[in-house]
């Protein structure tokens, strides 16, 4: 007989014997049985000793008591509600007398059980299926569960060489999903179906499920196969719902890993336990809504979003590339819809709110309010939340347990409709004024900040369920006290009652407080900007104040402190709404600030954004999770429902994000009509226009040095086709022909002047080198006086003079003694280029230890001395000289701050007065700049980073823009041309966009141009990498 | 003429000796080699080298009371308006080479003088002016160290054998006889 056979056959036996038997011992068996399976199951079961293994099914002392028990039925197939407690009484005292009486405990377990953390569940009727033979059960018998050890699947002895390894493992594998059961006085009888097993193993080995059971009924003398009945009595473990909330708040990000299925919820079907509340919202529900959907609506719908995730995640290098890849707006509108709104009714605004509002603002307000209110709080705080269903558990002490059917969270706590998203994303286009519609939302209903202190427990993350107790009914109450003897096993966090949180960039922040103080009605709104080293940690104290303005940093950072709950700070605070500006700052999911949002307890939720989604539905995801708008919040099913279909073209993802947005995104464009088909908003024209450059003759020669040695390396790549692994370096290369085109000394600034910026950190590294060296050559180190003149002088900006040159040092750097020199007389003086020797203190120095000075110039040249205007400045110049007499505003936008360094340059010396704003500002100084910008009628021009001044400032006093530079993304360019043409601007713009023709500028637009084209038609992922070279490529014909 | 392309630094340096001399020594760039200065060091007090004489030193508080004269026109900022025409002035040559600051100066005495680190043509041994060079250093300090080693002679690196040997063995003789050529050769005439 071959092999084969016999491991077929050795591997239906083990399906009945289990893994307590190795091959060996079955091939003997089947060998002694001649090869007859069932005579040899007969044998290894009959024989006691056939395996020393098989010493724990031995019987032990028999059980007189479990005799006596009587034979209940199982009681949930009564579904009698009126006899429910009597019913229950009835099994509890059974479990009791069972647990009581029996105190042989072989696990440890059956005394245990009626400790208060195990809570019984129900019981089942099972049909086991006997794996013996001729052995006896009775009706009432207690039989114990063995559980399959996860180690023992796979290390079973192979006797027999080579191929039939792996079936035999399998066989093994398939082994360990077996639950077994026996008697104490016959050992095992059988195993219990797959189903139930299935649900039960991972329950019972994570310690969250415990189970007993006893026979009902079986055959006089077991056969082979034989049915026996069993009741199986589930018990859950409490424990599991405290853990689950004590880990939740940083464990947030793990339920992207959780799957679909949820054993516990399967078995409570298979205990016949139904829900007294059902939920109304379930997983089926899903798929029943998905056929209405797919029938509806056409496709039409943008690939191009698709596409936009597939290319994405090829160019994960460099900050530039995440921008790079942006949905445009027409494709945004496809998805989020700027839909009709025009119907929507308007609601004026309180009279604290000190301006007018537009109609479109007053249809906001109503609608947000609307949102807000939901079902009304009383109503809201007794209504199951419709993603989760409530049991009874047979537990006498009268248990409810939650359970949601998406997530399979398990919980004791009411779970409310007022954990729903109660708020939404408000998404309006920039410019029309989400500020003051959310300032007006903000006085309409507010109830309070922090002026009662009752406290309530609430839990983090599963959004807890409310918060004032004296918002709950009477209902409400009776639940609470019902309950209460669960709470005294929660370890509630106390969280104080705040009042609105508003979270926004750093740059905003001293614009929401300034809009809030303008348009609020003093007195209304009490504002507190929680930021800076100086913020006040105290939990009553934010709960005090109306308004606290915070920034996404300082949410992160508090975020990842110590006891972020009990420390006073954001975290510890309920508040009574949230609302995220700019909120696609938290579009990755997978960043500690996401992750940090979502984590904020509060009962409104809203989000500001112009751009819900950036780069992917993906971004979606973030939002909704914030917002807790359930099921959509799991990540298993967002995945599942919406972004698996999206990514495979699906077209009911993308219809399903639709559905789940409509009813709480409000979008409207600066193109929307009111229903009366009038512009929502009506500014003054903007009159855009690209200048087209040329270079002069010399900068030409420069340019194409540069081009050409750019092109060189380029092309290395591309021969060695590697092209997109180098994509950071070509960016570099791109950059530095990018800068030349604004200014050839652009090309020429140091690049190092940044890392010590910061002087502190600069007499930090002085001193702390001192320290180390302190230890072995005290002598060389300089002193801390030393230090802290030299840093000093640098913070006044006094330039030094060179040892060497004796001149003001130019691209000076430090040594590590803390001397400063030309880096070019420091060189000139050593004899071989990698170290010399100080020529000050004569310490042996490498050119690795120089630090280069942080110096306000960027340039290793007097750019003033040597100064020359490049075209692109030329045409500038003419533009603002032109407008000068006007005395209208103008902002140059430049993507490069040593550009704005530049611009300085020929600006003072045609006296325009200017001001500057860049990142390197804190949020006073960029405050007191916009001021003065916007009051002072002598400064003509701001002078602003695009990335510093992209979003939300509002700059509309001035009413031209200069576009000295393209950005790849023109949604960023777009963002902060809007600062100037947005409600408020009264005069006509005029944006310029600067070119230099016949430069890599000029090919960037065609790239621009056809990489719509590439985004509207549908590309494999081969097509969008070839695509991307040969964007590459174009930039460097 | 070599001076139209003088580095700045060195120009620079010429500015301030003259404009800011250091005390009691003076440098003056020669009119047709700006490269190449005389140089007048005044011996530092209570050394072998001094300008006053040993006639003072009795009273040591008192010495720079007496024998005043005119002071030397370079002289101007002498640490006290006196010196004595009677000994102490040293006149050296110093040449800037081409490398300079790279390479160190050069430097003779040309007065005589009884110093174990200087020889009777005047070469100075000194560290600074040879391996120990840094282009931090200037003319000024250049000089400032050579009137430092007339105030700590070292016998024990010496570039005249006999002197030192002379110092060393019998140092008040050695010292005598510095004095003496003090007298004899610097006295400033």
């Amino acid at each position: 007989m071959g092999t084969k056979a016999t491991e077929e056959l050795v591997s239906t036996i083990r399906s009945f014997v289990g893994c307590d038997f190795s091959d060996m011992d079955i091939i003997r068996a089947l060998h002694l049985a001649k090869n007859d399976p069932a005579a040899a199951i007969n044998i290894i079961l009959d024989t006691p000793n056939f395996i020393s293994k098989q010493k724990n099914l031995t019987p032990k002392t028999p059980n007189p008591k479990s005799k006596a028990l009587p034979y209940k039925p199982p009681l949930f197939v009564v579904k009698d509600n009126g006899n429910r407690n009597s019913r229950q009484n009835l099994e509890f005292n059974y479990v009791e007398n069972d647990a009581g009486d029996n105190t042989v405990d072989d696990n440890g377990s059956v005394s245990g059980l009626v400790g208060s953390e195990w809570w019984f569940v129900g019981s089942g009727e099972v049909a086991g299926l006997s794996t013996c033979k001729g052995r006896r059960v009775k009706a009432g018998d207690e039989v114990d569960f063995t559980f399959p050890l996860k180690s023992k699947s796979s290390i079973s002895p192979s006797p027999s060489p080579g191929k039939g390894f792996g079936r035999r493992r399998q066989a093994a594998t398939a082994c360990s999903e077996i639950v077994r059961f026996s008697t104490k006085d016959s050992g095992e009888l059988g195993r219990i179906p797959n189903e139930w097993a299935r649900c039960l193993m991972p329950l019972v080995r994570d310690g969250k499920v415990r189970i007993m059971g006893c026979c009902k009924s079986a055959p006089n003398v077991l056969g082979i196969m034989d049915a026996i009945q069993l009741s199986i009595s589930v018990y859950l473990n409490s424990v599991m719902f405290h853990k689950h909330h004590q880990t939740s708040l940083k464990a947030t990000a793990n339920s992207t890993e959780e799957t679909v299925g949820h054993p516990l919820s399967i078995l409570f079907r298979l205990l016949g336990l139904t829900p007294f509340k059902k939920a109304e919202f379930t997983p089926a529900n899903l798929n029943t809504r998905k056929r209405p959907l797919n029938s509806k609506e056409g496709s039409g719908l943008p690939e191009s979003l698709l596409n936009a995730k597939v290319s994405k995640n090829q160019y994960g290098n460099g900050n530039e590339t995440e921008n790079q890849e942006s949905i445009s707006e027409a494709d945004l509108e496809n998805i989020v819809g700027a839909g009709d709104s025009s119907g929507l009714e308007e609601m004026d605004p309180p009279s604290t709110l000190q301006c007018e509002l537009r109609p479109y603002q007053k249809q906001a307000l109503h609608w947000m309010i609307q949102l807000e209110k939901g079902k009304c709080m009383d109503e809201a705080a007794t209504t199951l939340h419709p993603c989760w269903e409530a049991y009874h558990l047979a537990d006498k002490r009268e248990l409810v347990v939650y359970l949601n059917v998406f997530s399979g969270d398990a919980t004791v706590e009411f779970p409310s409709t007022l954990q729903m998203a109660r708020g939404g994303i408000l998404a309006d286009a920039m410019g029309l004024g989400k500020t003051i519609m959310t300032i007006s939302l903000l006085l309409s209903h507010s109830d309070k900040g922090g002026l009662s202190n009752s406290q309530s427990g609430s839990q983090l993350c599963t959004g807890g369920i409310s918060s004032d107790s004296s918002d709950q009914n009477p209902n409400q109450l009776n639940k609470a006290t019902k309950f209460s003897g669960f709470d005294k096993l929660k370890q509630k966090k106390m969280l104080v009652n705040g009042g609105n949180l508003i979270i926004c960039p750093v740059t905003l922040l001293g614009q929401w407080k300034a809009e809030l103080e303008t348009h609020a009605q003093p007195g209304s709104l009490s504002v507190y900007v929680h930021y800076g080293q100086s913020r006040v940690e105290g939990a009553n104290f934010l709960a005090q104040s109306n308004v606290v303005i915070t920034t996404y940093g300082v949410l992160a950072s508090e975020f990842s402190a110590e006891d972020a709950v009990g420390n006073g700070g954001l975290y510890s605070v309920h508040w009574f709404r949230v609302v995220l500006d700019e909120a696609h700052t938290i579009k990755s999911s997978k960043s500690k600030i996401s992750i940090a949002a979502a984590a904020l307890v509060a009962d409104r939720r809203w989000c500001l954004t112009g751009t819900p989604i950036q780069n992917n539905v993906e971004d979606i995801y973030s939002l909704l999770r914030f917002l807790k708008v359930e099921p959509w919040e799991n990540w298993a099913w967002w995945n599942k429902l919406v972004q698996k279909p999206f990514e495979e073209g699906d077209e009911r993802g993308l219809k399903l994000v639709k559905s789940i947005l409509k009813p709480i995104m409000l979008r409207r464009t600066k193109t929307s009509r009111d229903r009366d088909g009038r512009p929502i908003l009506v500014l003054p024209p903007a009159d855009v226009q690209v200048i087209y450059c040329q270079l002069t003759e010399t900068e030409k020669d420069f340019y194409e040095a540069l081009f050409k040695k750019s092109k060189v390396k380029f092309d290395q790549f591309v021969e060695q086709g590697r092209v997109l692994h180098n994509y950071a370096s070509i960016l570099e290369l791109l950059l530095r022909l990018r800068q030349c085109c604004d200014h050839p000394f652009l090309v020429m600034s140091r690049g190092d002047t940044q890392e010590y910026s910061d002087l502190n950190k600069l007499a930090k590294r002085f001193l702390k080198g001192g320290q180390i060296a302190l230890e072995g050559e005290a002598t060389n180190v300089p002193s801390r006086a030393y230090i802290e003149e030299v840093v000093e002088e640098l913070s006044k900006g006094e330039k030094g003079e060179c040892p060497i040159c004796l001149e003001a040092c130019e691209d000076a750097v430090l040594t590590p003694c803390a001397h400063r020199l030309c880096r070019e007389c420091l060189l000139a003086s050593w004899r071989n280029a990698s170290s010399g020797l100080c020529p000050v203190c004569r310490k042996t120095i490498t050119r690795q230890e120089l630090i280069t000075v942080p110096t306000d110039s960027r340039f290793q040249m007097d750019i003033e001395k040597n100064w020359v205007e490049s075209s692109k400045i030329v045409a500038l110049l003419q533009e603002l000289e032109n407008l000068r007499s006007s005395g209208s505003k103008s902002i140059l936008f430049s993507q490069w701050t040593a550009f704005l360094d530049l611009l300085q340059i020929p600006l003072s010396r045609s006296n325009i007065s200017f001001v500057r704003l860049d990142g390197t500002l804190n949020q006073q100084q960029r405050e007191r700049v916009i001021k003065q910008f916007s009051e002072d009628d002598s400064i003509l021009v701001l002078l602003m980073s695009l990335k510093a001044g992209g979003v939300g400032i509002n700059l509309t006093a001035a009413s031209n823009a200069f576009v000295m530079d393209p950005w790849w993304n023109p949604a960023v360019e777009e963002q902060a041309v809007m600062r100037i043409h947005r409600i408020g601007q009264t005069k006509r713009v005029m944006i310029r966009r600067f070119i230099v023709k016949g430069t890599v500028e000029e090919r960037m637009e065609a790239v621009k141009a056809r990489k719509q084209l590439m985004i509207s038609g549908a590309l494999t992922d081969q097509e969008v990498r070839t695509a991307r070279i040969e964007e590459l490529k174009m930039l460097f014909t | 003429m070599a001076n139209s392309n003088l580095p700045r630094r060195i120009i620079k340096e010429t500015q301030r000796l003259l404009s800011e001399p250091a005390p009691g020594i003076s440098a003056s760039p020669s009119e047709d080699n700006m490269r190449y200065f005389n140089v007048m060091i005044l011996g530092p007090t209570q050394s072998p080298y001094e300008a006053l004489h040993v006639e003072f030193s009795a009273a040591n508080r008192l010495k720079l009371c007496g024998c005043m004269v005119q002071p030397h026109k370079a002289l101007g900022s002498w640490r006290s308006p006196s010196t004595s025409s009677c000994g102490g002035v040293f006149k050296l040559e110093l040449f800037l080479p081409e490398e300079y600051p790279m390479a160190a100066p050069k430097v003779r005495f040309l007065t005589k003088i009884y110093h174990p680190n200087i020889d009777k043509l005047g070469r100075i041994c000194l560290d600074i002016l040879k391996d120990k060079w840094s282009p931090a250093l200037q003319i000024r300090t250049v000089l400032l160290s050579i009137q430092a080693l007339l105030s700590a002679p070292n016998p024990d690196d010496p570039l005249s054998e006999n002197i030192a040997k002379h110092w060393k063995t019998k140092e008040a003789e050695a010292v005598e006889t510095a004095k003496e050529w003090t007298r004899l050769y610097a006295s400033g005439a």
